[in-house]
């Protein structure tokens, strides 16, 4: 405790202090700290709500959904019949409930059997749990998958929602109120972004549709949690609010396509995508469009060389998933979620089996520019460097199509016909008119006399 | 100093120069004739190669090069380029079998031009041949001088384009027919066949020529021909035509090529009437013109077949592509070669005649045929001079050369521009270019939505909005180019700029010569990417 107040202190201090030292200007505030990967920009995309069965439960090698799943129904036995996972397509979709009691209920203690019966006993539509998507659904990520790295041993890291595991994103703990934010926010609890501020690493937290007046401060006047001051954490920081240095790194995600064109893309940057969430019941497609704006644009830019673009999910939104998640202490884990990375350095189709959380992102910063651990979770995590090959050359950008249909074949045309008839006719032109042209004769002596009047002469 | 002092002046050197020993000497003496005739047409080959090689390569191709090379590296299963560029588009294709064969060994524009410029170098020969055989060799040998120096054919004959292997087979079947007609042998008949089905191989429209054929033969008396041989003839025609079907219909392409015709048959016109009119004359030579028109009049006396041949070859083109709504600026090459013929002959044939007087002197033969010519010659290679120079104002017309900055441009987009991103350009002139020096895929907005009205090998872009939003076009491009042609499609492209927060990553300049005389450099291409 002594060690976290001495260091708000001099965090209060150097929040003082830097703009008196006119070091206030974002494009000033570059990385110095050489990274120890090729890595130099981590982008990190946290969506929400859904698990790696639920996503990727079908795509060929990875830990998928097991042929004979079904889920019972009744974990009382009271109703024998099970539900098999089964293909969502367009049928409506609905927010499963996902608090820390429906995740015990479905854990069923690792027996993993009570995905349905939790969510009927709720009055939900227990059935709706055992759907998944897949490539047609999702065609995009699928893409993503085929030609960087899934992985498929992720867990969110706490089993309860998207507060107390986007906590654990930003600084390894589980916060002070399990999934709720603090009346006082969160205090003084360090986050990755002080690390960074403290070592001069640049970063910066993108939010799409950012609103700055929606902070934790402004709950007391409303009667519902806006998603954008549930999903980013920063904002129930009082520091991230008041010190300009800090606050000045909460933006909209138009800087990051400004950040990109102008060469400064911080060595970390955070992504909240709001407005296109894939929150249920939100369009999947949209933040999958949302995700490839942003990819094709660090495709474009100079970064993506040294780039790595991570994608993960917060929780798992009710979802079934078959995999019991490691029980590492009183918070998590939580059920696996979809994950992806996409840098130069990925390895190309791979499924990456380490045993991953949220903390794993810290984990790769932390040791990526030489960052102490936050907390005991994050010390503890795997790094996931394993889904990188640095002892190559960077893979070219290449846009990765959204869909999964093979574009229609352009009439690929049998060439030898081509040639044979080109070639057969060449030949029988060549024969004619060597014929003609090999022909002696004497004009004069021609059978024809042309009607000259008067004769050319020589 | 008079004039026999230089004579004398001139031997002396000459004497010094080449010894009498010397076996060139010797051949000079031997057959002085022939040595002359041989040195006059290796002079003009060379001439003719030299200027349609003079900077050759210096600008990309322009839209019609892009898809005849694209087509051809598509035959040659070239990667990348064989999934951007149909094989099967409107024509024939025999000229991008030839340039298959090459691109086997690797794409090359150099080598694709080499080839042009030798189809051109070989038609200036047929035209030397076809007047030599007419008029005599020194008609034919100004001939073969009009026509490598004459703006129209340099410019199409240093291009990849079908037009230039179209004349050559043209002329070869003209030469073929006129054999015919000296002589009444069959054999020259059913190889006319052979060469008018090769025009139709090189490219489809020379099959109007055969209207030519008709005509010469139905309205010249002097020349007779039998059935049967002008029956062998046009089979012997229909057999070389048959590549071109049988090859869309084996190889699997008959769709398209049923497609194309659709299109040819009801695409609305390109230009306005007057198009040749104001641009074909000044291509041929407006003194050409006059001096081959001239001497129907001065050589009234010596009318025969010859000049009715070379008319209906004229003649049929003319009035076919007048009427035809698509109009292109090549499309009239084939009457060049009998327009270069008709002015060699009066030119030579009319001077020989009598010496012309001009006020109480009569003037000296070889005085006047080098003044006439010589300013006739000068006057085309000045023309050709200037128009094979690289543009200098950023616009161009269709089918005279290269688009400056094109190939820079493209090459630019291949080495930056991520693999599958896919261009929008203003028109799908731009597109091909792109296509083919920057392997992406590039679409053109102003690619019309009906089927009717647009070429089958484009794509429409039916909502530019919609695919900037899904990302499924990342980059746009304007250029000066096609802007001048359609400002509205120009507007819109560069209104989608700025709605998507457009930053123009690559903007590619030519050096332009300003009013004033001073140069300076001209955007004509400017790369934008885009996103949501």
């Amino acid at each position: 405790m002594k060690h976290l107040k001495l260091f708000s202190s001099l965090l209060i201090l150097f929040s003082v202090l830097t703009p008196m030292l006119g070091t206030s200007d974002v494009s000033a505030f570059q990385s110095e700290v050489k990274a120890n990967t090729p890595i130099e920009h981590f982008v990190v995309v946290m969506q929400q709500n859904h698990t790696f069965d639920n996503y990727f439960g079908t795509y060929p090698g990875a830990n998928g959904i097991p042929a004979n799943a079904c889920v019972p129904v009744s974990v009382s036995g009271a109703d024998t019949s099970c539900v098999s996972p089964y293909k969502i397509s367009n049928q409506p979709i609905t927010d499963l409930s996902h608090s820390d009691t429906i995740f015990r209920n479905q854990y069923q203690n690792g027996k993993m059997n009570g995905f349905v019966d939790a969510l009927n006993k709720l009055n939900q539509n227990g059935t709706l749990t055992m759907g998944h998507f897949d490539d047609q659904d999702i065609p995009y990520y699928w893409n993503l998958a085929d030609q960087y790295v899934l992985f498929d041993n992720y867990f969110s890291s706490a089993h309860t929602g998207s507060i107390t595991n986007r906590m654990f994103w930003v600084s390894g703990r589980a916060g002070r109120e399990f999934n709720r934010i603090p009346e006082g926010g969160f205090g003084n609890i360090p986050t990755i972004f002080d690390s960074l501020q403290e070592r001069g690493i640049s970063w910066k937290f993108y939010i799409r549709n950012y609103d700055p007046e929606l902070t934790y401060r402004k709950l007391k006047e409303l009667d519902y949690l806006p998603p954008q001051i549930q999903w980013v954490p920063l904002l129930s920081f009082d520091r991230f609010l008041d010190d300009p240095e800090l606050s000045s790194r909460i933006v909209d995600l138009s800087e990051y396509y400004t950040d990109l064109e102008n060469g400064t893309l911080p060595a970390v940057s955070y992504v909240l995508l709001l407005g296109a969430t894939e929150h249920p019941i939100s369009d999947v497609s949209l933040g999958e469009t949302a995700t490839r704006t942003m990819l094709q644009a660090l495709m474009q830019s100079s970064a993506w060389k040294s780039s790595a673009f991570f994608l993960t999910y917060d929780d798992w939104g009710g979802w079934y998933d078959h995999v019991p998640p490691p029980q590492i202490d009183d918070r998590g884990y939580g059920f696996r979620v979809p994950s992806l990375l996409i840098s130069p350095y990925a390895r190309r189709g791979h499924i990456d089996h380490t045993l991953l959380d949220h903390t794993s992102i810290l984990k790769f910063i932390e040791e990526n520019w030489n960052i102490p651990p936050l907390a005991e979770r994050d010390a503890k995590a795997n790094n996931f460097t394993s889904a990188f090959n640095f002892s190559v050359s960077p893979r070219p950008p290449v846009f990765i199509a959204a869909t999964r249909e093979v574009p229609a074949p352009r009439i690929q045309p049998r060439r030898i016909v081509i040639y044979a008839a080109y070639g057969a006719a060449m030949l029988f032109a060549f024969i004619i008119l060597l014929r003609a042209l090999t022909t002696r004769e004497n004009l004069q002596r021609s059978s024809y006399e042309p009607n000259l009047r008067k004769e050319i002469k020589p | 100093m008079n004039l026999r002092n230089l004579s004398i002046i001139r031997e002396r050197i000459t004497q010094r120069m080449f010894p009498k020993d010397f076996a060139l000497v010797r051949w000079w003496n031997q057959d002085r004739e022939s040595a002359a005739r041989i040195v006059s047409v290796t002079l003009v080959m060379v001439l003719a190669a030299g200027i349609r090689l003079w900077g050759l390569n210096q600008i990309g191709f322009n839209t019609d090069e892009a898809v005849y090379s694209g087509q051809a590296a598509a035959i040659a299963q070239v990667p990348v380029l064989r999934d951007i560029f149909p094989v099967f588009r409107a024509h024939p294709l025999l000229f991008q079998f030839f340039l298959a064969l090459l691109f086997n060994f690797g794409v090359s524009e150099l080598a694709a031009r080499l080839l042009a410029v030798a189809v051109g170098v070989v038609t200036v020969f047929i035209v030397y041949r076809l007047g030599s055989l007419l008029y005599g060799e020194s008609t034919g040998i100004l001939a073969a001088l009009i026509l490598a120096v004459m703006p129209y054919h340099v410019v199409v004959s240093r291009q990849v384009l079908l037009d230039g292997p179209m004349v050559l087979c043209a002329t070869l079947t003209l030469y073929l027919l006129a054999r015919y007609a000296l002589t009444g042998n069959p054999v020259w008949l059913h190889a006319a066949g052979i060469g008018m089905g090769l025009t139709f191989l090189a490219k489809e429209t020379g099959i109007i020529l055969v209207g030519a054929v008709y005509s010469f033969f139905a309205l010249s008396r002097e020349v007779y021909v039998r059935i049967q041989d002008l029956i062998i003839s046009f089979v012997l025609m229909i057999l070389m035509i048959l590549p071109f079907p049988l090859s869309i219909w084996l190889a699997g392409g008959s769709k398209v090529g049923q497609q194309y015709l659709i299109w040819q048959l009801f695409r609305r016109p390109n230009h306005t009437w007057d198009f040749y009119l104001t641009t074909v004359p000044l291509e041929i030579g407006i003194l050409v013109i006059i001096v081959a028109l001239a001497g129907f009049w001065l050589l009234w006396s010596e009318r025969s077949w010859r000049e009715k041949l070379l008319v209906w070859w004229i003649l049929v083109p003319v009035v076919f592509f007048q009427i035809w709504p698509t109009k292109g600026y090549q499309y009239l090459l084939a009457i060049a070669p009998p327009f270069a013929i008709l002015a060699s002959r009066t030119l030579n044939r009319w001077l020989w005649i009598e010496n012309p007087v001009f006020g109480n002197r009569r003037l000296s033969t070889t005085w006047v045929r080098a003044l006439v010519g010589g300013i006739l010659i000068i006057t085309l290679l000045s023309s050709s001079w200037q128009t094979i120079q690289p543009a200098t104002t950023g616009s161009f017309i269709a089918g005279t050369g290269g688009v400056p900055g094109g190939r820079e441009a493209g090459e630019w987009i291949q080495e930056n521009i991520p693999e599958q991103a896919t261009l929008l350009t203003i028109g799908p002139s731009m597109a091909n270019i792109l296509q083919f020096y920057g392997h992406r895929k590039a679409l053109g907005l102003s690619v019309s939505p009906n089927p009717l009205h647009r070429n089958p090998s484009y794509e429409s872009v039916n909502n530019p909005d919609f695919d900037i939003r899904s990302n499924n076009i990342q980059y746009l491009v304007w250029d000066s180019y096609s802007a001048g042609r359609s400002s509205f499609f120009s507007d819109r492209l560069l209104e989608l700029v700025a709605r998507f927060n457009g930053r123009a990553v690559h903007t590619q300049t030519v050096t332009i010569t300003l009013e004033d005389g001073t140069k300076a450099e001209k955007p004509v291409i400017i790369v934008y990417s885009v996103h949501p």
